[in-house]
Parts: structure tokens; sequence; C-alpha cells
């Protein structure tokens, strides 16, 4: 049928083959039939053969080669679902020979137009790092380029591929950071959950603890808080601490979604919360856990789990949504038990008398697994709340005449534990459970009972000897841990009421000796050396009494989940309580907050990529109204960001800005003028722009457009004192140009952003194009001719196909002169020598300064600050209006620099006005 | 991430098995069947392990949905894909039965195509799935309307005109092309669960009410459809609308396509629903009952003479609608041998479960306002007063169709643009028990 002309047929038939891999049956020897309809026009055809090539690829590589070229034909497919399905199927075959054309289909779809194939491109690239992890420093490439990709569809999931590949490359995530906090909200659920687990991560390592101030627990009733304003307050006052507005950033963009409908999202959220947020915090995930509750079976299961670990830890949490956790008569077995536990964790002093209470009916229950795990629960409270700890007991024995074994058993064995810690003066208690003695049959409690005997023998002086006798008649038919016990229990009685019963402990002794269990045999024999006085055991038997009498500590009774917080919570180890493949620790907060720069500049970059998200504080707009209250609106930022360390989504109000206002406004219009100008003439247009300002005289506007390149350096760093983006002109200098390059061109610009190399370089942006008409292969830089001078190469490139270009990015250390740093540029055949010569306003960084560093400031004046990349000497510019001109001023260490900058200011502003 | 993900019946069967990794043999699902069956617990716990494999499996419709995975991903995760990988199934193939799940393996090998790649979740949204998926789904019985005219809603008997066939609503939400045309419908259910716990004095300790509105919708077309609810619907305490008795709720929250503009004035939601079912706004309700529980039960034990002991109950029903499908589980002591009994009505039947150590008496209708009694005579051998200790407390189960017990209603349901075609628009009300249970 396969072969047949029909479509219909052919469906047909393929979905009986897809029937038969259903059923897990082996459908391989139709391969080459099924093969030949991969080409089918069909879409629905076409999606059946996929299902069955991904399935039998590997088995038959030969035959599925075949198919590959249909794949790149598909490749090529104007409709993005078949680019992307092909591109799917193609990675999904297993096939090691195709690893150099996957490589090549990923990178190529990487940089489609289509989000929906970039997001496949994603995909393929843990399946291609599975197949051959050789190639992962390619990968490693591809994912930094889609980490930088804008689009909701893409960030989760080259997320999952980074977390796939390389977990541990976290300076891949600094630059993109901010970008992925604010997107967080409108990518969807599934890369919700991913981003989020691997923030926590991130932020683990980025960020000093915020809990520093409480000690490493907090108790429940530091949880509450009046109002988050006064805790804040105290706080403040009491230590440093301040929040990275990075920090707050991830915290308060995952909130919203909390309410999301996906368990799993939420869950992610809590989890971010509790292990990032300051302890004042993390109470709002309380109540979006509890909801959880209402949901599936399999849903509760897990969430009480969690909630059992976070309830150790935090009591108060939880504690107003008691009622949530009661049992209800249709939850399964181990959901009830899950909540028993919390409500042990949860039980306090006030509320102590409504849990118990609920634990009486419990203990009434069918379902005695769960009865059990009650009476259990009830002496965990005993324990924890003494007052309480009679009334509990009191309980226990009244359940001791319950007629089901289990209840009673349990209970024996908790009021064991309990006598334990308590001193011992419940005697009556111990005649009790004596005269219950015949009737109780489980074999643990009758141990609990012989060995409470044994332990207080000296407050049921009477008793004692007479369930002795008893046992002694019995002992054959018991259990192991009896015998043991009650060998336990002749010893001694042996030493504290010899009289009474050396003979009954002779013949239990005896009786021991020939038992089948070589544990009793053993026990029976060092029991015999150790009472009865031997000539050669003697040295130990004066100490037998100290050794048998021995004060006992209490067992403690503690939580089954109080080990499972090493676990992150909301993962599988967590759940099974053991470490799972793959399992990456949470690691502690670093004792110092690493640089908060790197993601600190970067943020511009990702701005500007991604504009009408950010908005607020984006000021390249080009329209005239922006100029005329530009001044003020950022002047209320600037304000802002000096009181409120929340101010701005975008984390570059962190510099606060006190120079006077006057000058600020100034600032800004310079700098915006210069950025407008920078534009405009950079379009070509270069249209003269009117500015409205009275007094001004640096009218910059249609600058050549060199002396642009000099002055918006500078430019940059006002913008950045006033918590605006830096603006990185686009404009490109020529390295090496075509028909030198024999057909490869490189052409230079600065980035302007710290270089990621080492802060002592200024980074470059290389991009190659090969204009020629063949491949250019091996592309690098061979040899650094100037001396002096660091220079950060970038990786070579492998190859590099006609019409194609590629962007690399170099450091470069140029040691604050102005002298062009030389190497040489090699392909595979050849090797051409070029530099790059820094105009000096690359070689500034802006620098932030208060008032009184300032002190040359003038009212009229602007003034900027800057400082040298390599030696970080500052450059101090200052520009005086007067009467009639302007007086500028220059001082900086270096004079060469500073002279250099002072003539090309002053032909830039001469030229302007 | 997922290694494979993989559909059982009940007995065992593969129903659909897909791998995505490689890297986890393909034995596993018979290992996977061993660890379930090889427990004796009704209950398999959630997530298990064998070596290096983790298994998490949900059970839907008598089915097992399982994935296996070797890595560590976040067990909500794969639950969520799993309940929403059954919800989609269960919206592209109608209704959600091993035979629907057999009948339609292409199309799930298709939605799995598309949901997972490579072990990674990509979208489970049907919007967007819809725009992939080429197979048509295959119903098990060709529908028509002559074989469910005898059918009510829920079992209910009740007036033909006013209900919808229920099988209406487990059709695909796919439509073959043109043969249904005229189907426009869309359906929107009030469904509340009940959750109460009644004292041995009669009082009313704990009483929970959780609800929910869903919304299943087979527009092609999806417009806006605005739902009004009672104008005095107040959330929270403090608020009070309108004059009469509020209908009020503690919290509530809904989907996040519901536009709530006006809801604070009108109460009016405004969705466009995307094709399929959706849950629009769940709300929960605490300790404060508008009404009266439902149903009272007034039970005495009492020690007969020798082995006996016999159980008096009566059971009221407060209300003016029919209950169906009510059935109360008396715990009786253990080693109960055998129970005569005497009932009110020949319909209803009662029967000793020696595993569950239960009576169950089933009622399948009940009318409002009624008052049932029953008396169980429990043989046990050595009966003494401690094992009377055991007749635990009683739980009921019931269903009351056309009844919310916070008394939310749906006050109307436009779409606009009005649909050219004929659309028919079904409201349906239901109120289930969660948990009801009365301590003796």
């Amino acid at each position: 049928m396969l072969e047949s002309s029909k479509e219909s047929l052919k469906l047909e038939a393929m979905k009986r083959v897809v029937g038969l891999i259903a059923k897990g049956k082996n459908a391989s020897e139709l391969f080459p039939a099924v093969v030949k309809n991969v080409a089918n026009k069909n879409l629905e055809l076409k999606k059946l053969v996929y299902v069955y090539l991904v399935r039998y690829a590997e088995e038959q590589q030969d035959l599925a080669l075949l198919s590959i070229s249909t794949f790149q034909r598909a490749l090529k497919d104007p409709n993005q679902l078949i680019r992307a399905s092909a591109l799917r199927v193609l990675s999904s075959i297993r096939v090691p020979i195709i690893v150099p054309i996957m490589m090549l289909a990923i990178k190529e779809a990487a940089s489609d137009l289509s989000p929906y194939v970039r997001k496949t491109a994603a995909h393929a690239i843990q399946k291609l790092y599975s197949l051959d992890a050789d190639q992962k420093d390619h990968l490693i490439e591809v994912i930094e380029k889609l980490l930088k990709d804008k689009s909701t569809l893409v960030a989760g999931s080259v997320v999952m591929a980074f977390e796939e590949v390389c977990p541990d490359r976290i300076d891949l995530i600094h630059r993109n950071y901010r970008k992925l906090c604010n997107l967080l909200m409108d990518v969807e659920e599934w890369g919700q959950v991913v981003i989020i687990s691997m923030l926590t991560r991130y932020a683990r390592t980025q960020f000093i603890s915020p809990w520093k101030e409480d000690g490493v627990f907090e108790n429940s009733e530091k949880a509450f808080y009046e109002s988050d304003e006064e805790k804040r307050k105290s706080a403040e006052e009491t230590k440093p601490y301040a929040m990275d507005p990075d920090h707050r950033l991830l915290l308060r963009s995952t909130k919203p979604l909390l309410q999301s409908r996906n368990t799993a999202v939420v869950m992610s959220v809590a989890q971010l919360y509790w292990h990032l947020a300051p302890k004042h915090e993390v109470n709002i995930i309380t109540k979006s856990l509890v909801r959880l509750l209402r949901s599936h079976r399999e849903v509760q299961y897990i969430v009480l789990q969690n909630i059992a670990t976070m309830s150790i830890q935090r009591k108060g949490m939880f504690e107003p949504f008691m009622k949530s956790f009661y049992v209800r008569s249709t939850d399964a077995t181990h959901i009830k038990t899950l909540k028993l536990e919390i409500l042990t964790n949860l039980a306090n002093e006030a509320n102590i008398s409504t849990v118990l209470r609920e634990f009486q009916t419990y203990v009434k229950s069918q379902d005695k697994a769960f009865a059990a795990a009650t009476i259990q629960a009830i002496g965990r409270c005993a324990t924890n709340i003494s007052e309480i700890t009679d009334t509990c007991l009191n309980g226990l024995v009244l359940l001791l005449s319950n007629r089901d074994e289990t209840v009673v058993a349990e209970s024996v064995v908790v009021i064991r534990k309990l006598l334990q810690t308590q001193p011992s003066e419940h005697s009556d208690i111990i005649k009790h459970m004596a005269k219950l003695f015949d009737n109780i049959t489980v074999p643990m409690a009758r141990a609990s009972i012989l060995w409470l005997i044994g332990e207080y023998c000296e407050h049921v002086p009477k008793i004692a000897p007479d369930v002795l006798r008893k046992m002694a008649k019995t002992f054959h038919n018991e259990e192991d841990i009896v015998k043991l016990q009650t060998v336990s229990l002749a010893a001694k009685l042996y030493l504290t009421n010899s009289k009474q019963t050396k003979l009954l402990t002779q013949y239990i002794l005896n009786l021991g000796k020939y038992d089948q269990n070589y544990d009793i045999r053993d026990r029976t024999r060092f029991i015999r050396q150790l009472i009865v006085p031997s000539e050669r055991g003697g040295a130990l038997s004066k100490y037998a009494r100290r050794i048998l009498l021995a004060p006992k500590p209490a067992p403690v009774l503690q939580s089954a989940f109080k080990d499972r917080d090493r676990f992150q919570l909301g993962t599988l180890s967590h759940t099974l309580n053991s470490k799972a493949t793959g399992y990456l620790e949470l690691s502690d907060w670093p004792p110092m907050a690493p640089d908060q720069s790197v993601r600190n500049v970067e943020v511009a970059e990702a701005m500007k990529e991604w504009s009408p998200a950010v908005g607020k504080a984006k000021s390249s707009k080009s329209d005239d109204k922006f100029y005329s209250d530009s001044g003020e609106e950022e002047d209320e930022q600037a304000a802002d960001s000096g009181s409120d360390e929340e101010g701005g989504s975008e984390g570059s109000t962190r510099t606060p800005v006190s120079l006077s206002s006057e000058a600020e406004s100034e600032n800004s219009e310079t700098s915006e003028d210069s950025s407008q100008s920078e534009k405009s003439s950079d379009s070509g247009t270069g249209v003269k722009k009117t500015t409205t300002q009275k007094n001004k005289k640096l009218q910059q506007a249609k600058k050549p457009r060199k002396l642009v390149s000099v002055c918006d350096r500078v430019c940059v760093c006002v913008c950045q004192q006033l918590s605006s983006p830096v603006f990185v002109p686009v404009h490109t200098y020529e390295l090496l140009h075509r028909m030198t390059g024999k057909g490869l061109a490189a052409q230079y610009h600065f980035s302007r952003q710290p270089c990621i190399y080492d802060d002592r370089m200024i980074s470059v942006q290389l991009t190659f194009s090969n204009n020629g008409d063949h491949t250019l292969e091996n592309i690098h830089i061979s040899e650094k001719t100037s001396a002096g001078q660091n220079i950060h190469c970038f990786s070579p490139i492998e190859c590099l196909e006609p019409e194609k270009s590629v962007t690399v990015s170099m450091g470069v250390d140029f040691n604050d002169s102005t002298q062009a740093a030389s190497f040489q540029l090699c392909t595979k055949a050849e090797g051409f020598n070029v530099s790059i010569q820094p105009a000096v306003g690359e070689l500034l960084l802006p620098v932030t300064m208060s008032e009184q560093d300032f002190s040359k400031e003038q009212v009229w004046g602007a003034v900027f600050a800057a400082k040298l990349v390599s030696s970080g000497a500052l450059v101090l510019v200052c520009v005086v209006q007067k009467d009639s001109g302007a007086q500028l001023t220059v001082n900086t260490e270096k004079t060469i620099i500073g002279s250099m900058l002072l003539r090309e200011l002053q032909t830039v502003l001469s030229q302007g006005s | 991430m997922i290694s494979q993900v993989f559909i059982l019946s009940s007995q065992g069967d593969h129903l659909i098995y897909k791998d995505f990794r490689g890297e986890a043999g393909k034995d596993s699902i018979n290992m996977f069947y061993e660890m379930v069956t090889s427990l004796s617990g009704a209950q398999p716990p959630v997530v298990m392990r064998n070596k290096n494999l983790n298994f998490i499996h949900v059970r839907h419709s008598g089915l097992y949905w399982v994935v296996s995975t070797k890595d560590n991903p976040s067990p909500f995760t794969i639950i969520e894909f799993l309940n929403r990988l059954a919800a989609l199934t269960k919206d592209y193939c109608g209704s959600l039965s091993e035979k629907s799940v057999r009948m339609n393996f292409a199309l799930i090998y298709e939605l799995l195509d598309e949901m997972v790649d490579y072990g990674y979740i990509q979208t489970t949204s049907t919007d967007i799935l819809k725009n992939f998926i080429q197979t048509e789904a295959v119903t098990s019985k060709p529908f028509s309307l002559f074989d469910l005219s005898n059918v009510g809603l829920f079992g209910a008997e009740t007036q033909q005109s006013k209900v919808a066939p229920s099988a209406a609503a487990s059709r695909p939400i796919v439509a073959s092309h043109g043969e249904q045309g005229g189907k426009n419908e869309i359906f929107v259910d009030v469904v509340e669960r009940l959750s109460v716990v009644i004292g041995s004095n009669g009082v009313l300790m704990k009483a929970d009410v959780e609800g929910e509105i869903r919304v299943k919708c087979y527009l092609p077309t999806c417009s806006e459809m605005r739902i009004g609810l009672n104008e005095e619907f107040s959330i929270g305490k403090s608020q009070l609308r309108g004059y009469g008795a509020a209908v009020r709720v503690d919290e509530c929250s809904f989907h996040q396509a519901v536009k709530l503009d006006e809801f604070d004035t009108y109460r009016i939601l405004k969705v466009c629903p995307s094709q399929g079912e959706q849950t629009l706004m769940q709300y929960q309700l605490s300790d404060e009952l508008p009404c009266a529980p439902p149903f009272r039960l007034f039970p005495t034990v009492e020690k007969d003479y020798g082995s006996r002991y016999s159980n008096d109950m009566w059971l009221i029903f407060i209300g003016r609608i029919v209950a169906i499908n009510v059935s109360v589980t008396v715990p009786v002591p253990k080693g109960s041998l055998s129970l005569s009994q005497e009932l009110s009505s020949p319909e209803q039947s009662a029967e000793l479960q020696p595993r569950s150590k239960a009576v169950l008496w089933t009622i399948p209708r009940f009318p409002g306002g009624a008052q049932l009694s029953a008396v169980f005579k429990v043989e046990v051998p050595r009966l003494s007063s401690a094992s009377l200790l055991e007749v635990g407390p009683i739980s009921m189960s019931f269903e009351l169709p056309k009844y919310t017990c916070t008394g939310l209603q749906v006050r109307f349901l436009r779409l606009s643009p009005t649909q050219p075609g004929l659309s028919q628009r079904w409201v349906r009300y239901v109120t289930h028990s969660d948990s009801y249970t009365i301590r003796i």
C-alpha cells in the first residue's frame, strides 16, 4: 500500500505502521518503503513518516541517509512550520555521520527570521550535544547568540539548552539576566519553569544573602512582623545590608507568576522565594501553595511533601492555614500521612488542643496504617511541647484498651519513648502496661514493655519478677526481638533484685544458650559472663551494674523530613530524598557580592534590542517633544534613584547623582543633542537641529562625523550618570578593505561595553565579510606586533562562505594611548597586517562623582567625569559659560591624553557654535 | 527531562509508547507495570524509582499516564504535563477511555510530537497546537441524537428539552470538516464540591465548598463571550452587595484570559474562549455555608444481645431538588459476619463489604424533603463494647444536579457578535460531595 499512487491508501498504510510502533512491534523491515514517502506533499502523511523515521533511523543508518537531502531541502522551505519540523526530525535522527550537517542547520536556523524556527534550533542544540559532545564549543556559541534573542518563544527553549549543555557557564547569563527577568511574564509556561530554576541557581551565586540579619534559621515568631515597612526600617537601622536591585528585580518579576494556572510554575516561584527572598517576604508564597492543595491528587502529594519540609523550618508560614491540612476521609493514605506530618510540625502551645482533638478522631480511622502514624504524631507533639506530655500519655494509655493490635502496639512503642524522655515518675503507667502484657501480641510492643519494666524495675519492684516468670514460661514461643529483651530484663533484675530472680535468670540464660538464633546465643553468653561471677570474667562483672543500668539518653522523636532540606525544593531529588542524576547543587550564598557591573552596563544593549517593554528610561526616541521634558524626567528619575533603591527596573539607577540639577539638565540636553545629531549624521540626513534652550552656546548640531565620535564617548558618561542607557554609535571603521584582503573585508567598531575579558581592555567588535567567490577558512589573529598592548583574540572562525559575514568581539588594552594596536589577521592561505586606531574618547569610561569631589563645578557649567580604561586615572572636563563664549578645562594626570582631548573638544565646540 | 512517555491500560497493555531521548531501555514499561502491580496498596506512590530510572505517573479514566526520566526535573512539571496531556487527549479525541486512545494513536503521536521535543516540553496550549495537528480524531461512537434521547444529564431524569445530551459535550473539539457545521455549541458548567464534617452532636464542624466555572467550547471562531453572575456575588467577608442574602465566597481566582473590567460593578466575566475545555474561575468558601448542609443523618448504635448490634439511621434530605447516586458508607467492626437490613423502599440496597469493613447503603434517587430510614443489624463474633468504638465516622457521597451550594448562578450568557449560525448555549450546574462525613 505504501507504494500505491493514491494518497489515501498511503495514509492508511502509514497509520497502520505507526500503530505497530505504538504496540511495540518491530516494523523496521518496512523502512525502505517508508523512506520513499518522506518527500510527500501531504502534511499528514509527512508527519507520520517523521514519526517512523525518528523511531527507526538509528537502526538503519544507511537508509536513513537517503532522507537527509529531503530534509536539507525542507530547511529552505518558505513555510516556517516545514522548516521547523524538518530541523526537528533531522536533529532527532541519531546518526553520527550527519553531525556536521546538523551543526550547519542549527547555525542557520539560529538566525532564521521566524522565532518558531529559532526555538526549534534551540531544542536541537541538546540533541546534537548528546549525539556528539565534541561540538560543545560551537554549540555554546549558538546558545550565546540565542540567549540574546528577544523573542519570548525562544527564551525558554534556549535556557533549556543552556541547562543541558553548559549549566556552569554562568557568565553567559550576566548580560541577559535583566532581559530574562523582564521577559519572564510573557514566556510560555514551560519555559518559565526552566528559566526560574536557572535564575535561582544564578542568583545564589551572584547575590549576597538577604538572611544575614536573622541568623541561619529564623524562628516562627519572627516571621510575623506588623508590617513590612517597619521591618525594613528596623533592618536598615541595624545593618547596612541593601538588596541588590537585580535581586529585587528577580523577586518582583516572578511574584505575579504565583497566580499562574500551571502548578509547576507556581511551585518553581515558591522555591525561588524560599531560596532567595528575605525571610519576611517568603510568606507570600504560602497562600499559593495552599491553593495548590485543591488540585489533583498527585499534585497534592508533592505539594504536601514540599510544605512538610518548609514547615519544619518555619512554622509561622503555614500556621494560619492549619485547617487546610486537616485530613479528609477521602484522602489517600500517603496524603493523610503527609498532612499529619505537617500538622505535627505546626503544632505549638497555642493550637495544640485543636490539633490533639483532630488527632483523636484520626486514631479511630479505619485505615490502620494511618491510625498508627497518628499515634506516632501524638508522641512527637508530646515531646515537642512539654506542657501536654501528661495529657498525651493519658490519652495513649486509654488507647491501650483499643481492640486493634496495631493501634495498641504503636501506642506502647510511643509510650515507651515518651516515658524515656520523662523523669520516671509514671510507675502506675508501667504497672498498667504490665497488666496488659498478656493481651498484646505484637512483638515490637511486647519488647517495648519488657524493656520499660527492665529499665524502671526499681519503680515496680513487685511486678517485674512476676513478668519475668511469665516470660520464662513462654520464652520459646516468642519472637527474637522479645527474647532479646527478656534476656536483658533478666540481667537487669539479677543485678537489682538477685534474691528473687537468681534462679529465673539462670533458667532463661540456659534457654537462650540453646536458641536457634545466634544473636540470642551471643547475647546470652555475653550476659552470663558479665553478671555471673566467675574466675575469668571477674574484672567486667564489677562494672556490670554500670554497664547495664546506665541512664539512657532519651530518643529524639523527629520528623522524617528533617534532612530533606538539603535538596532544592520542588525537584525530583527532593521528592525521592535521594540524589537523582543531573541534580545541580544549589550553591551557598557568596560571602562577598560578585561584581555587579557584569550585568550593569549590558542592560543598555538589552534595552536597545528590546525597547517597547522597558520604555521608561529609554531616551533614544527622537521626537521633538521628548526634548522639552526629557531633562525633567531624567532629573526625577535620578532623584528617585537616590532615594529609592528599587527605583528603576533597569538597574542603571544604582549610581546616585548628586550634581546640581541645572547642570544635569544642561548635561542631558547636550547628551541628547549629541546623540541625536550623531544619529542623524549616521543616518546621513544631517538635519540641523534647533534647540529651544536659550542660554545655550554649546550647540553641537551638524558636527563632522569624526568629531562626534570623539565626543559622544564623553556624552556617554553623562548619560549614564543621569540613569539613561548608553548610546552606542554604529559607526564602523575599516580594518581591511576587500581588495587588499582578497575577498575578505573586515570592519570594526567600539561597542563601548566593559570588556568581558579584562576590565582594562576595550571591547572591539569585528565584522568579517567574505566578498570573494570562494570559502575562506580559519580566520584568526596570528601575531601581535605592537608592544605593550594586550590583545584578547577572538576564537578562530572555521569557515566563512561567500556572501556571508560574521561578527566577533575582541578586547584590546590600549594602555591609555592613542597608539594603534596592530596585529596580523590571517586566513588559511594568507595574512594581512592591520591596525586598530582608537579615538581618544574611546579610552574613557564614565564614573560617578560626588559634588564635593567635583569642586570646580560652576552654576552654568557642563561637567563630565570619566576615567581612563586602562590606568583608571580620572579625567575631568569642565565647561564654564562666560558672557560671550565658553571656557573649557580638562584635568587629568595623563597630560598627553588631556591635551589631545582638549584639542578635539575645542574643535567640536567652536564648530558647533 | 522526559525520557519516555507511555500510556498503559489498567491491564498493562501498551497503548502509546514514545521514546524521546533513547536513554532508557524498552523494558521500562514492564518494569513500571511490575512495580505498580506488586504494590499491595490501592494507591501506588506518584513517584517511583528503579535503579536510575524514575517513574512519575498519574491516573486518568483508568489509564496510567507515565513519564520516565533519568534526570532531575521538577515533579510538578511532569505531573502538570501529564494532566495536560490527558486533558488535551480528551479535547482532541472527545472522550477519554482505553478505546478512544487506541483508536486515535496516530493523533496522540502527533500531539506528543508537537508537545515534547527531545524530552523538553514545548507547548500544551490548544490554540497553538491546533495549527500543527493534521490528523483527525476517530470518535468511538458515531454521534447520533436518537441513541441519546433517553439519557439525561448526569443520569438524572430531567426534562428533555432543557438539557443537552451528555454525549454532546464529549466529542472532539476539532470538528471534521463540514460534517457538523450546525453544532456551534458552548457549555458552561458550574461545578461545586462540598466537603462537610458533622460532629456527633449534629453540629456542623467544618464545611468547605470548592467550585469552578468550566467552559467547553465548540465554536469554530472565537468571539467574545460575556457571562453574567449573580449581582449579589461578593468576595471576602466585608463586602456585601444587594439586599438579600449575598452569594459569598472567600477566594476567587480567574483564568488568565478572563477580562475583569466589568466584574467589579456588574459581575460580568468577559472571555474569548478558545476551543476545548477551560476553567474560567475557581472559588472557595470555607466554614460558612449559606444554606444548611443538604443531608442530616441521625444514627444510633445499640448493642442488641449476644453478638449482634444494631445501627438505626434516619437520613433526611433538606431541599427541593433531587439528589442522585447517594451512597452512605457505615464502617463496621472487624470480623463482622452478616448483615440484616430494613430499608424503607425497595429501590435502595445495602450490602456488607467485608474487605473494606463497611456497609454500603445506596440510594439511586432521593427526592427533596424526603426522609429515609434504615436499620442494620450486624453480627459480630466476640462483640465487646470496645469493638463498637470501631463504628467510625459515616461518610456519604452524592450528586446534586441543578444545584449550587453557594447559590452562584449564571444570569446570562451572551456571545458578541452574535454567531451567524445557530449557536447553542448550555449552562449546567452540579454539586458533588467531596467528603461528607458524619461522626458518631
